[in-house]
């Protein structure tokens, strides 16, 4: 018998009133994985997961946690553990009263509860703050708590909605390997939402790109980078975004002309349809400065960002182009620069529809 | 800017309470004065003998002590329903948002502004037809529900959108039924509201009039406030008792106010959070 996935949507759909919430979506979650939900803010990553946890009903469709269809079972009948964007710490308890909370619900023997509270606080460094109350920790041990509120149950299934989103930057990307540090400890299924793709391609085994209220595009990080099926995917993923110009496909199907000064033709690693109007997504980070003698795009710096690390080069002005370069650039700005990319990194996109025109290799 | 008032303001200040309390001073002042200092011209503003035997007369004389527990009774009675019923309808207007919610609170308020003295012909109509005058303080608790209702309401319905709805979504997930959660994180923190509104409530009706002299007949079931009006005849001379009995009446409940008085601010102000 192959592994049962741990949670399957089917077709869900859920409407508010005349409002079209989730459209028609399908997501298969294997046991122990690692699952981003990413997507701009109102795009029905929340709702779906509030759905999962049971704390919305779905309009049609199916979910199933471990086989069993959940659709009209109650939160607490699905064991699923939860880590809100506010915590949702209950302020008149104690650090050890929230975290035993859904034990003491279940009737557990204290002894029972005893341990599995000070295992939960030795995972998550809170032994020192078990008797405090909620609103005299920080933020980040408030985050903690949450975390040892889920995993003192052993659910079937975490769900975490946007935790990180009231920490400080520093403290987010501590958590964020702490959480999944955590969760290959526990190794329980966990669906994660965040508007942050940084996250989501950091932490996720799978992650699901939703837009609108549908899936836009799902598979591992590294697919979605290197194979955005659409535009809305290839510009959401990555940091920072990726540049589009729109331009034509060369009558021998093998370059592609772009709408900038100076009309620059940049070869592509396959053939596709000569004359076809297409709009090129060129990473930051795979522009590069070009060598003479070696077909271009020729802008000028408007302006350079240097980190130490890396340099940020913004080019040209309609549209702006941004290089990304491992390289201290001797330029300043104003100074004109000539931009290549290697073939099999020109990503091209149907104009319309938006939708990726072949796949770029590799 | 300091924000400490200035002696012009705090002048002010002063003076309007003064102004504001002094039919309380006057009451306490008349009570120990003699009869016939009571009408003295120039009056006196301190009495000329104290004389605290007038308080065990009245109290005797009176039969205070029926009195004071029919106002107990139906005081506690008012504050225990209007608890029961108003915690759940507030919570009710303060988690749902919907066109029949808004129609509800327009209503209640509507209830706010119609006047006891307005209400009580329909009310006493109504409550002979059902037989309820038959238990007449009972009565009174119901007819006195209705119209503190909307005051409970207003002030416990904000204390529910204080709590956010994100902590009953987690006790729902932590395992808790929709009751469940309620009952257990919703209600201890919503609890000072809860109380201080009651015992405003309580206070309220301790001094309740209208319904009281209107449905209750039987002296023996009368509470203070209708005592203390059978006390004034168009006759009457005896201004220092029926200050006495005033005291006797309103005192407890003023000390009651003036020790919860800090509490009762701060559970008004301030959220259930911090």
């Amino acid at each position: 018998m192959t592994q049962q996935p741990q949670i399957e949507l089917v077709s869900v759909n859920k409407h508010y009133g005349g409002f079209h919430a989730l459209k028609d979506i399908s997501v298969t979650i294997a046991k122990g994985s690692f699952v981003a939900l990413v997507g701009p803010s109102g795009c029905g990553k929340s709702t779906l997961l509030r759905s999962l946890a049971g704390l919305e009903s779905i309009t049609t469709g199916e979910i199933r946690i471990t086989g069993e269809t959940v659709n009209e079972t109650p939160p607490r009948h699905r064991d699923v553990a939860m880590v809100f964007q506010s915590y949702a710490l209950y302020p008149h308890m104690t650090v050890r009263e929230n975290m035993s909370y859904s034990l003491r619900l279940k009737r557990v023997p204290k002894t029972k509860i005893d341990a599995a509270v000070a295992e939960a606080a030795k995972i998550l460094g809170l032994e020192d703050y078990l008797d405090r109350k909620p609103n005299a920790l920080s933020g980040g041990q408030r985050q903690r708590v949450a975390m040892g509120r889920a995993i003192i149950r052993n659910p079937k299934v975490f769900l975490f909605d946007e935790p990180l989103s009231n920490l400080d930057a520093s403290l987010r990307v501590h958590m964020r390997k702490e959480i999944r540090a955590l969760h290959e400890r526990v190794g329980a299924t966990s669906v994660y939402v965040t508007h942050d793709q940084i996250e989501a391609m950091t932490m996720a085994d799978h992650v699901v790109v939703l837009k609108g209220g549908s899936v836009e595009q799902q598979g591992t990080p590294l697919s979605l980078y290197d194979m955005p099926a659409t535009k809305f995917v290839a510009g959401f993923i990555g940091s920072p975004a990726m540049n589009f110009v729109s331009g034509e496909i060369t009558g021998d199907g093998g370059s592609v002309l772009l709408d900038l000064p100076g009309r620059p033709i940049l070869p592509l690693a396959r053939q596709a349809t000569p004359g076809r109007k297409v709009e090129a997504g060129l990473r930051p980070e795979h522009l590069s400065l070009a060598p003479p003698g070696v077909p271009a795009i020729e802008t000028r710096a408007s302006s350079v960002e240097s980190t130490g690390s890396v340099t940020y080069l913004y080019c040209g002005g309609d549209p702006e182009i941004i290089v990304l370069s491992q390289e201290r650039e001797p330029l300043s700005s104003g100074e004109p620069v000539r931009l290549t990319i290697a073939p099999e990194n020109i990503h091209l996109f149907d104009p319309q529809t938006g939708l990726s025109i072949g796949q770029a290799a590799g | 800017m300091t924000r400490r008032p200035t002696p012009l303001l705090l002048a002010a200040a002063v003076l309007l309470s003064a102004i504001y309390l002094f039919p309380l001073y006057w009451m306490y002042v008349t009570s120990l004065k003699s009869g016939s200092e009571v009408f003295a011209y120039p009056p006196t503003f301190l009495p000329e003998s104290l004389d605290f035997h007038i308080f065990a007369e009245v109290w005797q004389t009176r039969d205070m002590a029926s009195f004071l527990w029919n106002s107990l009774v139906i005081a506690s009675g008012s504050m225990a329903m209007v608890a029961v019923l108003g915690t759940g309808c507030s919570y009710v207007l303060a988690r749902y948002r919907n066109i029949w919610v808004d129609i509800a609170l327009f209503l209640v308020l509507m209830l706010q502004v119609l006047p006891a003295s307005l209400m009580i012909t329909p009310i006493f109509v109504g409550f002979s037809a059902l037989g309820l005058l038959e238990y007449p303080r009972f009565a009174v608790m119901i007819a006195f529900t209705a119209k503190a209702m909307p005051f409970f309401v207003i002030l416990v319905r904000a204390t529910f959108m204080s709590i956010p709805g994100e902590l009953e979504e987690a006790a729902l997930v932590d395992g808790n039924s929709r009751i469940g959660a309620f009952g257990l994180i919703v209600l201890p923190l919503a609890r000072n509201g809860i109380l201080v509104s009651a015992i405003l409530i309580f206070m309220q009706a301790f001094g309740e009039f209208v319904y009281s002299k209107s449905m209750i007949q039987d002296v023996t079931l009368q509470p203070a406030s209708v005592g203390l009006n059978g006390f004034m005849g168009p006759n009457t001379v005896e201004w220092n008792k029926i200050m006495a009995y005033a005291t006797i009446y309103v005192t407890p409940i003023l000390a009651a106010f003036v020790l919860l008085q800090q509490r009762i601010v701060s559970g008004l102000t301030s959220g259930a959070l911090k």
